[in-house]
């Protein structure tokens, strides 16, 4: 669909975020290090797992926006941000997970930061871009117009690898905290508002396709209890459902994949099947997307796995 | 291609024989039918297999009687026989030679007639509108027309059925009238074309909303979703647009309808009590006779009446069923003007089902000075089609034709459906003139009513007003187009003035049955097909409770 907005503002917009972002980053450069020791492995593997995560999530989103805004044409330049934004954000996540130092890196930061807010100011033009179509905020544009859910997925990858470089930096001899609150809550409730957030953006898109399958019933059943689960846990005592968290988790993240799957074959269901390739797998459903779920559900597991290593309750 | 050479072409012989009819969900793919003797008495024959046949022979053979459904059409298989050719694409309409006269005589053809199995629904434009509840009362509630002797919520519950049978995709929300179940699929993105109506429409301070139609925004069964081409009115290549030929029609095959193609019924026979016994129909190069116990017409407004009147004979000298005089008057369509303008940016209005927004404001708003609704909707007419409008109605030729097509990216149109009444010297009646089969000819008589002119020009009005709201320029008025056909054998509920009963059921012979546009006592201002398959599915389950309790 053409919209006609003039690029004058978006360039404007970019700069700013651009501008904050390398200041954000010279501020975290300019910091003054913790002492390098070495830091309990148990917090550097969860944020290792935090960067896998952010890296699954950048690179659901990147060969997604890829897809879509090749669809759209790229008839707007601020099309090729999430582009540009997932793919600093996925290699920084590969980085990261390679990286087994106790310390925060600052050209990670730099990007991390740069995608979450990237991720935000792009949800505010996506909610802009809706409400200048007719009809406003009306399910017909929440349809079709540009998917606030996208950008946002964005945004979730650069916080969790923001915060997974705030767990490097974490003092050595204390559990992790951020903003003085322990960690694993602070990633637990984001991963689980996170979750809650991608279940809406496929309840809306399923109710688009009209739940015409069955299994287009899992991705709105299955992870809000894990996103449930996994609050309760971060909100309140953790020991009572780690079990049954964990697992539960851990299937949200095969479901990803799974969806993967299904994506595939709603795919085959276009005019042409697969042999049509170019034009169902622009038109059909989203393969990259579901897999963000996966990327989520390792978060999540990081955060439990926060919890459970230093209980504070 | 099929695999079958001699199956290429769908008029060289019929294709529902042998035992099996066309997959059309398959390249080259069949169905197993079964198949009836001429001889043996069928329960039911219907003849055509549009909107108001297919569902009859689907749900009556659902119900376990035997069923034939004759066409006159070929059997098309859309994933083989359809070209992206608007031209080629004329095979799917009713050619075959009409007389028409009156003031403002009907243009037969591709607007109006469909001539294949699943009828006109095969190129059809899926608009799938309810009516406004008071219509089925317009002459004791809004004091024009006649009334219908069906109840609005009764309908209301068939137009459910109707939806959901042929997945319509409509919006979540539907701006007029009583509240009604959700859509079984979602409205269908918005083009270009679209998007200015709704605009226009906004600025005019008129509600809009994303049209119904009848073809799919996901995946259903063997139809995959719609591929926004707009080859719509031309056939659908894709069977993601839900016609009989892909609904009801398979449907009916595998509860065990027979279906014939390129069969022409010519005359439907009387026996000595008066009661219809079969029809003689036309195929394969000759006339044959098929013994019925019941014969339910549903040929639409022109080939219903035309039938009805050519089955005259010493005991029904006017015709079957016309004891009220009234087979074939009263004779309706609906005007279809549209306004058309140019956008500065582009817009390629041909991109998706045609009319993909509606306002059906001046539906269900009653102030105003002449009797009737209308609605307007979005345009998207293809280069011929376009070529056709520019030349004929805004006389472009040569070089100005030309430079009209060079634009066709970025002109924009909105075209009323609008209600003309009833009124009995617009009608069908036949010549001495005979067509290829040996029939008599149908003559179409046909004036607009000052009332069908004031609507008109209110509704031209108010479509300039809006496309000139959002900045279209070059603005013309098409102001002769009609479309879609009604009437000719009304429904009532008494003999005197009406054709059929409520059941569609004719009053004077009691197994001789009338389901398709005729039936219309009014003609409403939104597309009538959904109105016509709600009806017959109505008509299948009156005629279950009639036969169960020994009426039939
Ligand atoms: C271009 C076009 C666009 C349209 N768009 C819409 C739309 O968007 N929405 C909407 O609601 N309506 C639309 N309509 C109107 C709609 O298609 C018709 O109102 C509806 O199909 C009529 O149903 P019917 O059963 O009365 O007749 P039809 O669907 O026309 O079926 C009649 C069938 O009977 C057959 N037949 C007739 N006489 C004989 C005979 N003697 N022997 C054997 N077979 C016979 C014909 O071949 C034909 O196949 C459109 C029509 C056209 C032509
Ligand atoms: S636009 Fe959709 S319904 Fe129309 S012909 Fe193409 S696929 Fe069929």
């Amino acid at each position: 669909m053409k919209n006609d907005r003039p690029t004058g503002d978006i360039a404007t917009a970019l700069s700013l975020v651009t501008g904050a972002t390398i200041l954000g980053g010279i501020v975290l450069a300019c910091r003054k290090p913790h002492v390098p020791v070495k830091k309990p492995q148990a917090t550097v593997a969860a944020a290792r797992r935090l960067n896998r995560a952010a890296g699954t999530l950048a690179a659901s989103v990147l060969i997604d926006s890829a897809i879509e805004h090749y669809r759209g044409n790229f008839h707007n330049k601020a099309m090729i941000t999430p582009l540009v934004t997932a793919s600093l954000s996925l290699a920084a996540s590969l980085h990261g997970t390679a990286d087994s130092k106790g310390e925060a890196h600052v050209i990670r930061d730099l990007i991390y930061a740069g995608a979450g807010l990237t991720g935000l100011v792009g949800t505010g033009f996506h909610i802009f871009n809706i409400s200048k179509k007719p009809g406003g905020l009306s399910w017909q544009n929440l349809f079709y117009s540009a998917p606030l859910g996208a950008p946002a997925a964005i945004s979730l990858s650069g916080m969790l690898g923001f915060l997974s470089e705030r767990l490097r930096d974490s003092h050595p001899d204390m559990p992790p905290k951020i903003l003085g609150i322990p960690a694993g809550r602070v990633i637990g409730v984001m991963t689980s508002l996170g979750l809650m957030g991608t279940v809406a953006e496929s309840g809306l898109l399923h109710f688009r396709g009209a739940y015409h399958n069955p299994a287009m019933y899992l991705p709105v059943t299955m992870p809000p209890v894990a996103a449930a689960l996994l609050g309760a846990s971060a909100l309140g005592p953790i020991r009572r459902h780690g079990r049954l968290t964990r697992w539960w988790l851990r299937a949200t993240a095969l479901l990803g994949f799974a969806g993967t799957g299904f994506h595939a074959v709603g795919v085959a269901r276009g005019m042409g099947g697969w042999r049509n390739w170019r034009q169902n797998l622009v038109d059909g459903p989203p393969i990259p997307a579901p897999p963000s779920f996966t990327g989520l559900a390792m978060a999540g597991l990081a955060a439990l796995a926060l919890l459970e290593d230093h209980p504070d309750d | 291609m099929s695999a079958d050479p001699f199956l290429s072409d769908p008029f060289a012989a019929p294709r529902a024989i042998g035992g099996r009819a066309p997959d059309v969900m398959k390249a080259g793919g069949w169905l197993p039918m079964k198949q009836h003797d001429n001889n043996e008495e069928v329960d039911f024959v219907v003849i055509g297999t549009g909107a108001g046949g297919g569902p009859l022979i689907a749900r009556l053979a659902e119900q376990g009687f035997s069923v034939i459904g004759f066409d006159a059409g070929a059997y098309f298989r859309p994933l083989e026989d359809f070209a992206s050719d608007e031209i080629e694409q004329q095979k799917l309409y009713w050619l075959d030679e009409r007389i028409i006269d009156g003031a403002n005589p009907i243009r037969m053809g591709g607007k109006n007639s469909g001539k294949a199995v699943g009828g006109s629904t095969v190129h059809f434009a899926m608009v799938s509108l309810r009516f406004r509840p008071e219509w089925f009362k317009s002459h004791s509630l809004l004091g024009y027309g006649a009334d219908w002797p069906l109840d609005w919520r009764e309908m209301w519950d068939y137009y459910a059925r109707a939806e959901k049978a042929l997945s319509i995709s409509g919006p979540v929300r539907y701006p007029w009238g009583p509240k009604r179940p959700r859509y079984p699929y979602r409205a269908h993105e918005l083009n270009g074309a679209a998007e200015i109506l709704a605009r226009g429409a906004e600025a005019m301070g008129y509600q809009w909303t994303a049209t119904p139609l009848a073809t799919v925004s996901a995946p259903h069964g063997d139809s995959p979703p719609c591929v926004y081409r707009g080859f719509c009115r031309f056939g659908c290549s894709t069977n993601a647009k839900q016609s009989q030929l892909v609904t009801f029609i398979p449907r009916g095959i595998a509860a065990g309808a027979e279906i014939r193609d390129l069969a022409m019924v010519g005359r439907i026979e009387t026996g000595p009590d008066g009661r219809a016994t079969g029809v003689h129909y036309h195929r394969e190069g000759r006339w044959r006779f098929q013994k019925a116990r019941n014969v339910i017409v549903a040929g639409y407004a022109i080939e219903t009446p035309r039938l009805l009147l050519a089955s005259a004979n010493d005991r029904y000298p006017d015709g079957l069923a016309n004891s009220s005089g009234l087979v074939g008057k009263n004779l309706m369509t609906q005007s279809n003007q549209a306004v058309f303008g140019v956008m500065d940016k582009e817009v390629r209005w041909n991109k998706g089902p045609p009319s993909l927004s509606i306002t059906e404001h001046w539906n269900y708003e009653d102030r105003k000075d002449f009797h009737g609704g209308y609605c307007w909707m979005a345009q998207g007419p293809l280069p011929v089609e376009w070529a056709t409008i520019v030349a004929g109605s805004r006389k472009r030729w040569g070089a100005p034709l030309r430079e009209e097509m060079m634009r066709y990216n970025h002109q924009v149109g909105l075209k009323m459906v609008g209600e003309m009444l009833p009124d009995e010297r617009n009608r069908v009646t036949l010549t001495d003139e005979v067509d290829q089969y040996g029939l008599r000819i149908p003559r179409i008589t046909y004036s607009w009513g000052d009332n069908d002119k004031a609507l008109i020009q209110h509704a031209l009005g108010e479509m300039e007003r809006s496309l000139d709201l959002v900045g279209a320029k070059d603005i013309f008025r098409q102001e002769d187009d009609t479309n879609h056909l009604a009437g000719t054998a009304r429904m009532g509920s008494d003999a005197r003035s009406s054709v059929v009963n409520a059941d569609c059921r004719s009053w004077d012979i009691p197994n001789l049955w009338i389901c398709d546009g005729s039936i219309f006592p009014t003609m409403g201002g939104v597309n009538p097909s959904l109105t016509i398959t709600a009806i017959s599915l109505r008509t299948a389950d009156r005629i279950k409770a009639l036969a169960k309790r020994g009426e039939l």
